[in-house]
């Protein structure tokens, strides 16, 4: 550091202000690495070439000092070097500050005040003995194979400090179970911490199985199944809240839906809702398929996703149709609603042709090549087009389609859209044709 | 610039610094994540130190450094998370996990390590039968199975998942041991998790996700049942997993990340269609995403860099033969080398 009391030279920038409060701990340790390099913030600032004479040589000495440059030279350079730097009274450059990451609750460090981040470094230490120790006392008590009450605390506790230790979990449901306890209880705090530990899919593992356990207790009780199936479906609206996409949630309400028999109640208006929120949320679009044709009322049991099935009544098809095209109007370069509407297609057995008008209202190209400017505002539109003219034989056409996207459309996919011409050559069909070139053999051992 | 489009090799010493893999700094850095006993973050992962290690050793591998971390001690430390149920935990005294068995297996294999498995493993009786080495792995492994649906569990606790499936299926594999499990079974349930989109997702109905995408192609590779994958469409749904900024998301509509970049580009390798995506943009994203000077990979740039990213990083990198790294292998994430010398010259001959 900078001497103090010295009289500092004139060439010196000026001198950083009093002791300054910074919002965030980052601005602080930003602040503390700029101040420590002066003259590299003044080059910075005023450009190398209006830096006076002085200026300049201190600003290269500076550089040497944070480069690590003089530690190459021969020992009496250096001691010179130390000389001049003592002279010129250049501090000695701060480490560059690096990012300090994230919390357990993920919420970056960086932007803590520092104060808050003088707490969070004393708790930091605190958990590290608190965390082991605990540990330990867990390990003892499940070697004992004990389950009793405390075993609920210290589980809380040590879930509370760190909730991805699965062990942990897996004690604490057996104990719960063995010990009877409420399971309505531990739902409400299961909440807690799922809202609090976003990533964490242990806690919807534990979910699964204190549900489970409740439907066992309730039996036939329609009225109470009822309200389990409403009470679970609002806590997910919370997590949604937070986070709509949030792949633990999904494929837990998934298992509930079978589990509860919820197809039919309100399955598909909340997939509307979140739609309506945003229609790229593919997580829900994927779930209303799951929903709609996976219904044991009309869909044939076994029927895969990617095949027909005769079961799937016209107006069901038609509104799912409809539903899609609707969204695809919303925002025509979302590629979920294609997907979705091919999937439907494909349910239906009903060909892309039938939606060629459809399509063709994002896609405008003239008759003939050189006729003006074609009008594409949905990739995906044309990619659907290419796959219904190949349909109808209307190769020529498609093929053009395929080459829009190669070369203007969807450049970064140009071998994947190249490939799709040579396949619209050797056979005339679209996707799913015939079996691609490029098969890679089976890896072979003992197979 | 000197990378070619699609999987092409990476250019020499011509290229321009930020594409440039910093091999010392990364080395480095994996060499010292053992030595962080005192950050917190250490014992908050106590849970993945196993998978940690095998991240580390396979990103050493890639580097061609294999020697980097001392074998002896990576062996004892392995063993030593051997729990007597055969199965591994992530570290000493945990309880056995799927996960980290696997890891076990692949560390193991990679550094030569089965014959100390034999000799020194946990000896673990069941049923009137008593056994050692790999088979007592294998045994506990295979009991995770569950014979209705053909799916694993991850533990005791019974949380199924793909990923697991795809786990059991790859460490039985190294261990020589698939005869033990119902593989046809297995099969059967990742067909049912094809969905509309050509993806796949954790169970059936589930929303497609590259992360499971990889495990069920994995695990299909490993049963020798690639055939029954819509490789076009899926194919087409991988591809268009590439964003602008060159890297690879898991879903629609989600971020770009040097994880799901290995994820997507191992899946498009194993159904024959990585050129199908812009090779030189997405190597050019994932050096973007190292640390040059501290070592290390992050999810994006600027973000802060673990194990796990580095992994997969260069595991991409590699992929897309960029030069001096060690050649990756898609479906099991170790050096081709090693798999060739676990599983036969005849492995992946027909790539
Ligand atoms: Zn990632």
């Amino acid at each position: 550091m900078a001497p103090k009391g010295s009289k500092a030279p004139k060439a010196r920038p000026k001198p950083p202000d009093p002791p300054k409060e910074y919002p965030t701990i980052a601005d602080e340790l930003l602040a503390a690495y700029q101040e420590s390099r002066p003259y590299q913030t003044l080059a910075a600032s005023k450009g190398i070439q209006n830096l006076t004479a002085n200026e300049k040589a201190c600003y290269a000495h500076a550089v040497f000092l944070e480069t690590g440059a003089w530690r190459s030279w021969p020992a009496a350079t250096q001691n010179e070097f130390w000389k001049t730097i003592q002279s010129e009274k250049i501090p000695i450059p701060l480490p560059k500050p690096q990012d300090l990451g994230r919390d357990t609750r993920g919420i970056e460090v960086g932007k803590y005040t520092p104060a808050e981040f003088k707490l969070y470094l004393r708790r930091e230490r605190e958990i590290e003995g608190l965390l082991g120790k605990t540990m330990g006392y867990l390990r003892a008590i499940m070697a004992a194979k004990e389950h009793s009450p405390r075993v609920l605390e210290l589980t809380e506790h040590i879930i509370s400090m760190n909730a991805a230790h699965y062990t942990v979990w897996l004690y604490r449901s057996q104990t719960l179970l063995a010990l009877n306890s409420s399971i309505p209880a531990e739902l409400e705090w299961v909440n807690n911490v799922a809202l609090d530990n976003q990533k964490n899919y242990q806690i919807w593992h534990h979910r699964q199985i204190l549900v489970e356990h409740l439907v066992q207790d309730v039996g036939s009780d329609e009225g109470k199944l009822r309200e389990l199936g409403k009470s679970e479906v609002a806590f997910m609206k919370e997590m949604f809240d937070e986070d709509a996409k949030n792949y633990h949630v999904w494929s837990y309400r998934q298992w509930l839906v079978r589990k509860l028999d919820l197809w039919q109640k309100g399955e598909i208006e909340d997939c509307e809702r979140l739609l309506r929120e945003d229609v790229r949320n593919n997580s829900a679009w994927a779930h209303r398929f799951f929903v709609v044709f996976s219904n044991p009322r009309y869909c044939t049991e076994g029927s895969k996703a990617t095949e027909f099935d005769g079961g799937i009544p016209d107006e069901i098809l038609d509104r799912e149709i409809e539903f899609s095209k609707a969204a695809c109007f919303e925002a025509p370069q979302n590629q979920s609603p294609w997907n979705y509407l091919r999937g439907v297609l494909k349910k239906g057995g009903r060909k892309l042709v039938s939606l060629e008008c459809f399509a063709g209202e994002f896609v405008k190209i003239p008759e003939k090549e050189g006729e003006g400017e074609e009008d594409v505002k949905s990739s995906h539109a044309l990619d659907f087009l290419a796959d219904a003219w190949a349909e109808k034989g209307e190769r020529e056409k498609a093929d053009r389609a395929l080459r829009l996207l190669g070369d203007k459309y969807d450049r970064i996919r140009k071998n994947y859209w190249d490939w799709r011409r040579a396949l619209l050559k050797s056979d005339g069909g679209g996707l799913g044709g015939i079996e691609g070139q490029f098969v890679v053999g089976a890896k072979l051992f003992g197979h | 610039m000197a990378l070619v489009s699609g999987p092409g090799r990476a250019g020499s010493s011509v290229l321009p610094d930020e594409l440039q893999l910093a091999i010392q700094a990364h080395v480095k850095y994996i060499q010292s994540l053992d030595t962080r006993r005192d950050e917190l973050e250490y014992w908050l992962t106590e849970h993945l130190r196993l998978n940690g290690l095998y991240w580390g050793l396979t990103a050493l591998h890639l580097l061609n450094r294999p020697s980097a971390l001392p074998r002896q001690e990576t062996i004892d430390f392995v063993l030593s998370c051997q729990a007597e149920n055969g199965g591994f935990g992530a570290a000493p005294g945990h309880d056995a996990h799927l996960l980290s068995t696997v890891s076990g297996v692949q560390i193991l294999g990679m550094v030569d390590g089965f014959e100390e498995l034999e000799k020194r493993g946990k000896v673990v009786k069941v049923g009137g039968g008593e056994y050692r080495g790999k088979e007592a792995v294998g045994r506990y492994l295979a009991g995770l199975q569950n014979r209705e649906t053909g799916t694993f569990t991850g533990d005791e606790w019974g949380e199924e998942d793909t990923r697991f499936l795809y786990a059991g299926l790859n460490a039985l594999s190294l261990l020589g041991l698939l005869e033990l499990v119902d593989v046809d079974l297995a099969v059967d349930y990742i067909v049912s998790c094809a969905n509309f989109d050509g993806g796949y997702g954790v169970s059936p109905g589930a929303e497609s996700h590259s992360g499971q995408i990889f495990a069920c192609l994995a695990a299909l590779s490993i049963a020798g049942r690639i055939d029954t994958v819509d490789k076009d469409k899926l194919g087409q749904w991988l591809s268009e997993r590439q964003v602008d900024a060159g890297g690879l998301n898991g879903r629609p509509e989600k971020m770009e990340d040097v994880c799901y970049s290995w994820w997507v580009a191992s899946s498009l390798t194993m159904i024959g269609r990585l050129h199908w995506i812009d090779g030189a943009k997405l190597s050019a994203f994932i050096l973007k995403c190292q640390d040059p000077e501290g070592g290390g990979f992050a999810d994006r740039p600027g973000d802060m860099v673990d194990v796990f990213h580095t992994c997969f990083g260069i595991a991409g990198l590699s992929l897309l033969d960029f030069e001096g790294l060690e050649e990756v292998d898609a479906v099991y994430c170790m050096p081709k080398k090693v798999l060739e010398r676990i599983l036969g010259p005849r492995y992946g001959e027909n790539d």
